[in-house]
């Protein structure tokens, strides 16, 4: 079965790690990025099934990434689950209208996290944009 | 499968596996035969009484590509591509390699032959349970040249046999079993033979014993022997997965709402309040830390619930001593901490602006931060050598704490930065008495203090 992938945009290491921990237990493939434009360049690049962000991140803050997210046809299926220590309700409310998904707010539970991902990640090869004349990897033929 | 393609159907306790697949042979029947019990289902197709397929579901199926490579018999980047061409099928797998020549077919078809044999040997122990027979066929693709099925019954009675002959053990074909990081001989020294070495390396906390078996091609009780000879030679350690998903749950938490306190107190403007912050922010996950070990301490595990005095006894006993060290030999305010509960209590050094203020109370503050970070470094060592050792989940949790200890150093440097910052301005005032002393710690935000790395490594 192919692995999920899901892109953690966190400028702490150690929420990027430790949610990279977490996931890959559940046999899921994690992705990071520390900022708001790598974290665009890792969804160019890969196409992740789900996005976990930060609201307060460098160069671009996860409010606007998530609104280009929105707005380009490829991505905008993505489910985005936004992270922030912030829990009032303005922020959710900010955060649902640049288009999150999902608000957990930091410190969250490990457990809370999975359960998250996981009912966000039903049915994701079915939301998968497919890229044009893209192939999946084989193996090389001898002879 | 429609109810009206079922021929037949019961339990195992009045029809046993073996007595229903020779039936079925016998008659040459096909279709596919479903035998329940508890979680566990095996679907087995037959073709005019051969044995064409069969699947297991309700347990976890082994890595083979990647137990391949830890017994050297393919490389990890041939693995994924491996992984990646066949969308996780073993059988499809195993064609690939046969096609590009790193197996033969006919070890292919050993393989495929020795995980049905395997498998029904497993079921053939089942007790309860029920099965039913279907006229219809289940597609589960398959690249295994069609089995006999009183040639399989023998071979997997004697394996069944093999479990018995073994008595009383606590292995388990779902055992998974670690190797000791205190392991520092040559093993060859101890007498092994390849397939001990080969169990040896399959030993990484990870894969269960049905697993290896399955890899090696050797039947489970014979891997189980091996083990437990591996375990009466402190070379390996069984692991309890599930209590090992719940300690680095446990962790990751603790981690997480430490590294939340430490984010929100970088909004602190003063510094006297930065290193408030800090000494909380330590605090809190020494504090966490040793509630955890109390819950997951090796000596503690496994004995029901314990009077809380005895945890307490045990966490003091195991880290006050650390501490007295770290007062006497390098910061000595720590003699002010003192264990409560089996908690450290750090009040008295939250409590020192009552007695002192200004700078001296910066230095004991500055002081406290240090001592504190170092007893946390020895406590989480400590702690995770004698939880998990030097295994996966080990291995795992250490990378992550590494993370936090690096945002709580960078932490500590704007400290040093600050202080060093401080310096300079007063001797360039006391040299030129023309300079306005006093910089603001708010200048740390605003990007203003450019230290070459060089003055910054001297700094530290």
């Amino acid at each position: 079965m192919v692995e999920p992938t899901v892109l953690v945009v966190d400028d702490s290491p150690t929420v990027r790690k430790i949610v990279q921990m977490t996931l890959q237990r559940e046999h899921i493939r994690v992705i990071t990025a520390s900022d708001g434009l790598s974290a665009l360049a890792c969804v160019a690049d890969e196409i992740p099934a789900l996005i976990l962000l930060d609201i307060q991140l460098p160069r671009m803050d996860g409010y606007h990434i998530c609104q280009i997210i929105r707005k380009n046809l490829q991505f905008r299926q993505i489910p985005i689950i936004m992270l922030s220590g912030k829990d009032g309700l303005f922020d959710k409310m900010r955060g649902r209208l640049a288009g999150s998904t999902e608000y957990l707010t930091k410190p969250f539970d490990s457990v809370e996290l999975i359960q998250t991902v996981k009912k966000h990640l039903v049915d994701w090869q079915s939301r998968m944009p497919v890229r044009n004349g893209e192939m999946r990897p084989r193996l090389r033929r001898r002879g | 499968m429609e109810p009206q393609d079922r021929i037949m159907d019961g339990d195992l306790q009045t029809l046993g596996l073996q007595s229903i697949l020779k039936m079925l042979a016998l008659s040459g029947k096909t279709g596919t035969l479903l035998v329940h019990s508890g979680p566990e289902t095996l679907v087995i197709s037959l073709r005019k009484g051969q044995l064409v397929a069969l699947h297991e579901e309700g347990v976890p199926q082994p890595d083979l590509l990647g137990m391949l490579c830890l017994i050297n018999r393919l490389d990890p980047p041939r693995a994924q591509a491996l992984r990646e061409a066949s969308q996780g099928n073993l059988q499809i797998a195993l064609a690939l390699m046969v096609e590009q020549g790193w197996m033969t077919a006919s070890e292919m078809q050993q393989r495929l032959e020795f995980a049905v044999t395997q498998s029904i040997s497993h079921a053939l122990r089942w007790v309860d349970g029920r099965f039913a027979f279907h006229r219809q066929m289940v597609t589960m693709e398959s690249k295994m040249q069609p089995l006999d099925v009183d040639s399989v019954l023998l071979e997997a009675l004697r394996q069944a046999d093999e479990w018995e002959e073994l008595g009383e053990t606590s292995l388990t074909r779902t055992t998974v079993s670690r190797w000791l990081p205190e392991v520092s001989k040559d093993v060859r020294s101890l007498g092994l033979n390849q397939e001990h070495i080969d169990v040896l390396c399959l030993s990484n906390g990870e894969i269960p014993l049905q697993g290896m078996a399955l890899v090696l091609m050797l039947p489970e009780a014979r891997v189980a022997r091996m083990m437990l000879r591996l375990l009466e030679l402190r070379l390996v350690e069984v692991v309890d997965t599930s209590l090992e998903a719940e300690l680095q749950q446990d962790l990751s938490n603790i981690i997480i709402m430490c590294q939340h306190t430490l984010a929100q107190q970088r909004q602190n403007n003063s510094p006297i309040q930065h290193l408030l912050g800090l000494i909380n922010t330590l605090g809190q996950c020494i504090n966490g830390l040793l509630i955890h070990h109390g819950t997951f301490a090796k000596s503690l595990r496994g004995r029901g619930q314990l009077p809380v005095i005895e945890i307490v006894r045990y966490l003091e006993r195991r880290f006050s001593q650390p501490l007295q060290t770290l007062a006497k030999q390098q910061y000595p305010i720590l003699e002010t901490a003192t264990f409560s509960n089996g908690q450290l209590d750090y009040s008295e050094i939250i409590g020192l602006d009552s007695l002192v203020k200004g700078e001296q109370l910066e230095e004991f503050y500055w002081e406290a931060v240090l001592g504190l970070a170092a007893f946390l470094r020895t406590v989480f060592t400590a702690l995770l050598q004698d939880e998990v050792g030097n295994s996966h989940t080990g291995r795992q949790l250490n990378i992550v704490w590494k993370a936090f200890m690096t945002e709580v150093e960078q932490e500590i440097q704007q400290y040093q930065l600050y202080r060093a910052h401080q310096n300079v301005q007063q001797n360039r005032t006391r040299r030129t008495d023309a300079l306005e002393t006093g910089q603001n710690w708010n200048m740390r935000n605003e990007g203003n203090l450019q230290w070459s790395p060089e003055t910054q490594r001297r700094l530290m």
